[in-house]
């Protein structure tokens, strides 16, 4: 899950506007026809990046709309011809403060994996991790000999 | 013609295939080995290997007459990469919308 807590002097109406004024968004995020109504189908747009096989278009759907509080919307993105290969959902929830407004973004659906084990084990020194179990398998010293150099 | 690729969202997203994902991050296994820890047909067994295989987050090495399934590091760096795309992405467009409220705010 990717998460942002970002503080903004201007008050929960204000940030909210430019959260859900297409116009507004624009002059930010990407150009887009999106309109705060639950349902509403719309589209991002921005450069393709070719490492990650991602075009550049964004297809969402309002899931969850509460004014000035909480957006929530799909997600996904794909390698053109209307593959999706990133199907994740973005929630956007504001809370009041004294001087402002905090504003909390999660990106989730990356989390299935990320939050187990295997993240975990990808973090701590994987190369050692996998070595030592070619070694096992090959009842060789391969870990002394990857280790050597 | 160039292989289908599978995409690291897509071999992920079945329990299945996390389960088998599990498994194989505490010691390699056969595939029989692996066949044992479900309750579906061998056949079963080797289609969710294939596309385990094939997203790069195993290797399959023939030792005597096993098929042994390794985890392999691909697989999770693209989804790392996702992620890590994204999270430079917001970061960016928040501090955009931070300077976009503050200079509407003067101009106010």
């Amino acid at each position: 899950m990717i998460k942002y807590n970002w503080f903004f002097e201007q008050s929960p109406e204000t940030v909210w506007k430019f959260l859900t004024t297409s116009e507004l968004i624009a002059q930010w995020l990407m150009k887009t026809e999106f309109e705060p109504v639950l349902g509403h189908k719309f589209m991002f747009k921005t450069s393709p990046y070719l490492p990650l096989d991602f075009d550049g278009n964004i297809y969402c759907e309002v899931l969850e709309i509460e004014p000035v509080k909480k957006l929530v919307y799909s997600w996904k993105s794909g390698s053109g011809e209307g593959k999706i290969n990133v199907d994740t959902i973005v929630t956007w929830m504001l809370i009041p403060k004294k001087n402002g407004t905090e504003l909390i973004l999660e990106h989730t659906g990356f989390d299935d994996l990320t939050n187990a084990t295997l993240y975990e084990m990808m973090n701590k020194g994987w190369d050692q991790n996998v070595s030592v179990k070619m070694g096992k398998l090959f009842n060789t010293k391969l870990q002394n000999e990857t280790t050597g150099n | 013609m160039k292989q289908q690729a599978i995409d690291p969202f897509q071999a992920v997203g079945d329990p299945s295939r996390r389960q088998m994902l599990r498994l194989l991050s505490k010691e390699s296994l056969t595939i029989n080995a692996l066949a044992e820890n479900f309750d579906m047909t061998r056949p079963a067994v080797s289609k969710h290997v294939k596309i385990l295989f094939t997203a790069g987050f195993i290797s399959i090495e023939d030792i005597g007459r096993e098929r042994h399934c390794i985890l392999k590091q691909n697989g999770f760096k693209q989804l790392q990469q996702w992620i890590d795309y994204f999270d430079q992405f917001w970061a960016v467009k928040l501090k955009k919308l931070e300077d976009l409220l503050n200079e509407k705010a003067k101009r106010l």
